[in-house]
């Protein structure tokens, strides 16, 4: 008797109906909360996505993989700390296994460990006429051409530039993303800025800004 | 260069501009950047240089990026 109960284990059947009933309100609680608090970082998470994979499908997909992976790990993440930089570590983990790989760049690790000449980016602000000249030239510069400088530095500084400067996080954040030292991280950003501000110089150069504004133009150059 | 100041600011430029100094090291800068012509040209391209990477980087999601994120979230919970 007793033993065909046990064999028979009907409450287990309906304790599992309960409680999938349950977890089901729970299921939709906690995914409305999800779209409510997830949600609204789409187009910051495709503007990083955009970055790091540099092309618009793969920016999709990437942002939809990492609002996956953000789903299913809800539960655990502690309401009332920053949403957004757990986000953006799920993020930059997703682009970091998948499509770092896929896009086989060429092996980045050793990055932090390259002199500054190794890395190309002349110190070109001393033809920059002054440093005034320099900020005017930057900033009248068109958006591509800070894209494509911003493409064409080493990854891990992109990204810190990328996660100081467009996202406002702070050192410490961008610790935690990244997951490297602090150091790292000051390095990474120091690095990058001053490769990208290099860059952006030599194409203002290029392009006759920055120059000093006397009475003679450069051959070619456009009325201002 | 002037006289005082210009290395620490210098050094601690970046870190102004991130909002990474608090306090007296904060203020210590800015007191030095309204006095300094050098660093505060200095402190002018790296701000120019944030803001043209903002400007550059802005994006805005396709349309229906969102509804296909919304649809998966709703097959993956359906699914359990």
């Amino acid at each position: 008797m007793a033993l065909s109960m046990v064999l028979e284990r009907p409450s287990v059947f309906e304790v599992d109906e309960v409680e999938s009933s349950v977890m089901t309100t729970d299921a939709t609680d906690l995914r409305d909360l999800f779209e409510e608090q997830a949600l609204p970082f789409i187009d910051q998470l495709y503007a990083a996505a955009m970055r790091m994979t540099r092309n618009p499908s793969d920016a999709q997909d990437l942002v939809q993989e990492t609002f996956v992976k953000a789903f299913a790990a809800f539960k655990q993440f502690e309401q009332g700390t920053n949403l957004k930089a757990w986000l953006y570590r799920i993020l930059t983990n997703t682009f970091i296994n998948t499509y770092r790989k896929k896009q086989r760049e060429p092996y980045q690790g050793t990055i932090d460990d390259l002199e500054d000449w190794q890395l190309g980016g002349a110190e070109s602000t001393t033809a920059m006429a002054s440093r005034s000249a320099e900020a005017e030239a930057i900033d009248h510069l068109p958006d591509s051409a800070v894209k494509d400088a911003l493409q064409s530095i080493p990854e891990d500084f992109r990204l810190a530039v990328y996660f100081a400067d467009v996202e406002g996080f702070s050192y410490q954040e961008i610790a935690e993303i990244m997951k490297t030292p602090i150091g790292t991280v000051m390095s990474r950003l120091h690095r990058g800025r001053r490769l990208l501000r290099d860059l952006l110089s030599g194409y203002a150069l290029e392009r006759g800004l920055g120059t000093i504004a006397t009475g003679h133009t450069q051959t070619g150059s456009t009325s201002a | 260069m002037t006289d005082c100041g210009c290395e620490k600011a210098k050094a601690e430029l970046e870190e102004y501009l991130h909002n990474e100094l608090r306090g007296e090291d904060a203020s210590d800068i800015q007191e030095h950047l309204a006095h300094c012509g050098d660093c505060s040209d200095e402190h002018l391209v790296g701000r120019t240089l944030t803001e043209a990477v903002q400007r550059a980087c802005r994006e805005t999601a396709p349309e229906d990026l969102r509804d296909q994120v919304l649809l998966k979230l709703r097959t993956i919970q359906s699914a359990h």
